[in-house]
């Protein structure tokens, strides 16, 4: 090394130790620094573009990245620190170029080999990965890179991108491959995974057998549940059921295996029989089997019990049983009905037996309704309840009988309070579920008869049980939701806080306050608290993309192929989640409320949801976690309290993204090929089936029935509304929009300006004259709005009448936000036309008369709500209105809770009404004035 | 009715009725990823027929030497399905594969002082305290348990590989080491 080479390693060390301790802005100073004395150092402009990027200068440290690209570098400081920056913006696709030139230089460093194999697998370039995998083995004879190309054959296989005929011969290829292998496969459980799941898609039966049949075979298996769960699946496709039933029976025997898959291995082999003679017999021996482990394990394990209730079942419906298995349900519930998960348990057998007559089984529940004196005893109770509440009968479910069980499960629980009062108070209460029963009845009271005094009641309950059993998860889902239905947001959002969601539990609860939040957001009025939770929400997917890749490539590294393909499919399903895009939606719709609609704006919006509007979603919610104890022939308590009673589905995002990208499409000067050349970063890898789809702006036009029906009415009126104004506008946006060159000058001397570079890799063509184009056609004339367009707000006048009358404040909220919505959708479709240079020169001068009228008179109306609204919120902002909330509640159930407590709540929703519908109400105005 | 099988990465979406629970930590993804990277098969999950989570355990193989073995980072189970065996049959699973994959010469975990139904479990299971770790569980401060909230105690299993059990000690209870002192 040279004097000064050693010299300037020594002046280097201080940056990285900057960077390492986030102190992005003295890494930059130095870097500037020793750049004046070695202008032409790559590593220094490589730290340079790290230090920027991390400082959130993008457009600077594009420029110097550019540059350290051009340079085509091979030096391990500098492709580290460029694998950063290239992370940092998205191009995995550069990150890749740049590693496999310089492993092109060096194709014997191995080191590098490695970092240029994993550039690929972390922008899911598998077929590319596999090819480097196998040169990896050939010139390193290491096996490890044998499997690597084994695995990256079957994910190239299994990828959206590959053509269905394509995949079978992958398949091949890599059990090819893995044959190669001068080591059997299992020499590792991981290794032995993947030849199994490759011989399983291949359907090679005989040599799965051989693997598995083996001594070695086997005894991974019977360590590995991985490799244990594909052998499982493998005998299955073989039909080998007699097998595994007698394998699964020696383990249940012999090893005191309990896991109900061999139970039902067990079963199935049982029932494996057409012979009615022999299934009979077989039937007896396997009853036998599970008394006898029945007896021997006594209250110590349930399995045995339930495997009788599950052959005796199947016995009954194969026609060898007379009955439903209801007594042996009855000895289950004597035995386990103190155990919680009882009623779980027994649910899908009062399921299947329903119909039949449930007589015996109901009366044997009833009498289990005593007044409890233990824990146990309480629980045992609780399940008969919730039994026999799942097993009413349509005409048993009537508003009066409703509220009947309302009081006897309201009543138990207050009678019972004291068996939990020594708990700690960490600990959950044993009564619990008897509120949430309550709440469950009383839900479905309001359901019946539309009077939401019973939510109210619910809500004193659930309250009240918070005060017992602080940390009861449940009674804060179902509150959140009342409260919501009940136009109060706020105590919504603080029982959401106190769940303490983090990480990804973002992705899987944040619709509890995330769905339709629009309709609840103050951000015309300055506040973004909801706008702020949308974004910290979809923290969760930006750590996803950052870090579950590197887990992808450690999990390549320590050889776990069996996880390979879950992380994969958990990053795309983070990556591509339902939730995340409609988060995103309401996001954006709340946006538009406080921002001024620009170019900026339209253009970074228009390319996010063109993105996301090409996802194949994967829907993470979790709607299973609400404590749904409603009656099976009932709706599920989810979808009884979803907001306005319409789910927030696909179609419901795939109608809001076409409205959106329509019309921000007609508002934006970006046409297609304009986009291609102005963004960075990568684009999403199209499916192979989207070849043959229709063009995005024909598959926006249309909404399917589907998507329409998942719309409340109000939404269905904004979708007409937004189809007939952009279908109306259309023409006129594409005559005035200036053509692509005008589009990327502008661009180019933008980023010049701000960059003092010019734009990489963009030509401009020069412009003749003063920047105008010169149209070769007349400018179409000008119509006036259709009926849709000019009549909408009228409409909205009259609905808005006729919900004015009724008590619900969120249907209030609901028409005032999306006629809000409207009029900012009409202010982003005209706001190419407010310009008096585009009027004249097109000769618009009609069309910017009759846009000019149509927002006057939509202002009238939106004026008109808002002082409504004020007006209403005060209303709630007084005694009387709290008095009124605290009449509407049940009246048997208050005399156990004080009125104290009922006051208070009363006030706080009374409180949390007035707010919204003030804040929303002036916020009305605001908008007004902030677009005009 | 309960299915043993592997914890796999697209059960963050499902645990939700676990880790609602205030004993339970929800950690970002990389947690849970990194030892599935590493030690797939010492990460499993209790899943009812119905598909929802009833509890999980997560765990990692360490040490040099003598001090091989297999650790317990975090054992959890919802609380409607708690006093089924569930724990008890995951940990036998961990030990299992600690004997028999790894190799190991014992299993640890750390356990809070003052969760006696969890010290009380895990005695039952054979483990034993082997040391008593300062502030382990330092953030949460002093609560009413006193000391017994913040600290932990390091709980050991001997396995067939110490068939001399020099990996436990009677006397664990009053060896107290500081939370910089283990890993
Ligand atoms: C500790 C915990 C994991 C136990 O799970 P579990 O599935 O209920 O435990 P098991 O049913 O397998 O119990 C095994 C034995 O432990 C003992 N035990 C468990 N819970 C007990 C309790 N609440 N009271 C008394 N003994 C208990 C019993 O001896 C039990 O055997 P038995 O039921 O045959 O008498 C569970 O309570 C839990 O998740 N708690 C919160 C998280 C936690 O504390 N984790 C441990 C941190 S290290």
């Amino acid at each position: 090394m040279s004097a000064s080479s050693a010299a300037l390693e020594r002046q280097i060390r201080p940056i990285y130790d900057a960077l390492d301790t986030g102190s992005n802005k003295s890494a930059i100073v130095t870097c500037n620094k020793l750049l004046k004395k070695y202008p032409t150092n790559i590593l220094l402009k490589a730290l340079k573009a790290l230090a920027l990027i991390r400082s959130q200068k993008v457009e600077e440290s594009l420029v110097l990245c550019d540059e350290v690209l051009e340079s085509k570098p091979t030096h391990d400081g500098v492709l580290t620190a460029m694998m950063h920056v290239l992370r940092g913006l998205g191009r995995h696709n550069d990150m890749v170029t740049m590693f496999d030139e310089a492993f092109k230089k060096s194709p014997s460093n191995e080191e590098l080999g490695c970092q240029t194999f994993f550039a690929h697998v972390r922008a899911s370039h598998w077929k590319s990965a596999h090819l480097i995998a196998t040169r990896m083995y050939k010139t390193f004879q290491d096996e490890k890179y044998l499997y690597w190309s084994v695995i990256c054959a079957i994910l190239q296989a299994n990828d959206i991108s590959t053509p269905p005929a394509m995949r079978p011969i992958l398949f091949q290829l890599a059990h090819r491959l893995i044959q190669t292998s001068p080591n059997p496969s299992y020499i590792s459980a991981d290794r032995f995974h993947l030849h199994l799941s490759l011989l399983r898609q291949l359907g090679l039966y005989d040599e799965a057998n051989k693997l598995l049949d083996s001594d070695v075979g086997k005894s991974i298996c019977a360590t590995n549940l991985s490799c244990d769960e594909l052998r499982r699946e493998i005998w299955q496709l073989q039909g080998k059921v007699k097998e595994e039933g007698q394998r699964a029976e020696l383990l249940i025997t012999e090893k005191r295996d309990r896991n109900w898959l061999e139970f039902l291995a067990v079963i199935n082999a049982t029932f494996n029989e057409e012979d009615s003679d022999l299934l009979k017999e077989s039937v007896q021996k396997t009853q036998k089997i599970f008394t006898d482990i029945a007896a021997q394990d006594g209250l110590k394990d349930r399995s045995a019990l339930l495997a009788l209730i599950e052959v005796e079942q199947r016995a009954h419906e194969r026609g060898i049983s007379q009955s439903p298995p209801v007594s042996l349900m009855e000895e289950y519930f004597e035995k386990f009905g103190n155990k919680a998960c009882c009623f779980e348990d027994l649910k899908p057998y009062v399921k299947s037996a329903l119909g039949n007559d449930l007589s015996h089984w109901t009366s044997f529940l009833e009498s289990k309704l005593t007044v409890p004196e233990t824990i146990p005893a309480l629980q045992e109770v609780i399940n008969a309840l919730k039994l026999i509440r799942y097993g009413l009968t349509a005409s048993e479910i009537t508003l009066e009988s409703e509220l009947k069980r309302v009081n006897q499960y309201a009543k138990l629980y207050f009678e019972t309070i004291s068996l939990g009062a020594n708990l700690p108070s960490t600990e959950l209460q044993p009564g619990d579920d008897l509120v949430l029963l309550a709440a469950n009845a009383l839900i479905s009271a309001w359901k019946l008869s539309q009077s939401t005094s019973h939510l109210l009641t619910a809500i004193n309950l659930l309250e009240f049980a918070l005060t017992k059993s602080k940390h009861c998860f449940l009674a804060r889902l179902v509150l959140i939701r009342l409260y919501r239905i009940l136009g109060a947001p706020l105590p919504a959002l603080e029982h959401y806080r106190a769940l303490n969601i983090k990480q990804v539990q973002n992705d899987t609860l944040s619709h509890l306050v995330l769905s339709r939040a629009s309709t609840f957001s103050l951000a015309s009025m300055g506040d973004l608290t909801l706008s702020t939770e949308c974004l910290e929400a979809t923290q969760i997917y930006l750590s996803n993309s950052q870090e579950t890749g590197d887990f992808i490539v450690r999990a390549f590294n320590a050889e776990k192929y069996s996880q390979i393909p879950e992380f994969i499919a958990f990053e795309d399903r983070l990556d591509t989640s339902l939730q995340r895009d409609s988060v995103k939606m309401e996001h954006l719709r709340m946006r538009l409320t406080h921002e001024p609609v620009n170019s900026d704006v339209i253009d970074m919006e228009l390319i996010e949801l063109k993105f996301i509007f090409d996802r194949v979603h994967h829907d993470n919610r979790d709607f299973a976690i609400f404590p749904n104890y409603q009656p099976n022939v009932s709706d599920s308590l989810n979808h009884q309290t979803l907001l306005f009673g319409k789910e927030e589905g696909f179609p419901w995002l795939s109608a809001f993204l076409k409205i959106y990208i329509r019309i921000l499409q007609q508002a934006s000067d970006l046409d297609d090929t304009v986009e291609e050349k102005l963004l960075i970063g990568d684009r999403p890898k199209p499916a192979a089936e989207s070849v043959t789809r229709a063009s995005l702006s024909e598959r926006i036009q249309n909404f399917t029935p589907e998507e329409l029906s998942t719309l409340t009415s109000e939404e269905t009126k904004l979708v007409e509304y937004a189809t007939s104004l952009s279908g109306w506008l259309g023409p006129y946006h594409d005559y005035a929009r200036p053509p692509p060159s005008v589009v990327l000058a502008e661009a180019a001397k933008q980023t010049e300006l701000k960059t003092g570079h010019p734009l990489k890799g963009i030509e401009v063509p020069p412009i003749n004259g003063n920047g105008q184009h010169k149209k070769d056609e007349e400018p179409p004339a000008v119509v006036d709005a259709p009926e849709s367009v000019a009549k909408h707000f009228d409409g909205i006048r009259e609905r808005f009448e006729t919900v004015k009358t009724s008590d619900s404040v969120v249907d209030l909220l609901h028409v005032a936000t999306l006629a809000q919505e409207a009029f900012i959708l009409l202010v982003t479709e005209s706001t190419r036309f407010k310009s008096s240079s585009v009027v004249k020169m097109n000769k618009f001068g009609a069309l910017a008369t009759n846009l000019k009228d149509l927002k006057a008179a939509a202002q009238a109306v939106l004026k008109d709500i808002s002082t409504e609204l004020i007006k209403r919120g005060e209303s709630f902002n007084n005694a009387e209105a709290r008095k009124a909330c605290v009449d509407a509640s049940n009246t048997d159930i208050s005399a156990y809770i004080s009125h104290d407590f009922i006051l208070n709540l009363a006030k706080k929703i009374s409180d949390s009404r007035y707010k919204i519908l003030e804040g929303v109400g002036k916020g009305i105005v605001r908008v007004i004035a902030l677009h005009t | 009715m309960s299915i043993l099988r592997p914890f796999k990465a697209s059960d963050m979406f499902k645990f939700n009725n676990i880790n609602l629970d205030i004993w339970t930590e929800t950690y970002g993804i990389g947690f849970y990823l990194s030892y599935l990277s590493r030690w797939p098969d010492l990460c499993c999950l209790q899943e009812a027929p119905n598909g929802r989570l009833m509890g999980y355990v997560l765990g990692k193989a360490e040490g040099s030497g003598t001090e091989w073995h297999g650790h317990v980072t975090a054992l959890t189970v919802a609380p409607e399905y708690r006093r089924l065996s569930l724990a008890r049959k995951m940990m036998a699973l961990l030990e299992l594969v600690s004997e028999e994959i790894y190799k190991g010469f014992f299993v640890d975990l750390y356990v809070r002082c003052a969760n006696s139904v969890a010290i009380g479990m895990y005695e039952g299971m054979g483990y034993s305290v082997y040391r008593r770790v300062r502030e382990y569980y330092g953030s949460l401060g002093i609560g009413k348990g006193g000391r017994d909230e913040e600290d932990a105690f390091d709980m050991r299993k001997p396995l067939a590989r110490d068939p001399h059990r020099r990996s436990i000690r009677p006397n664990g209870r009053d060896i107290i080491v500081s939370a910089h002192d283990v890993s």
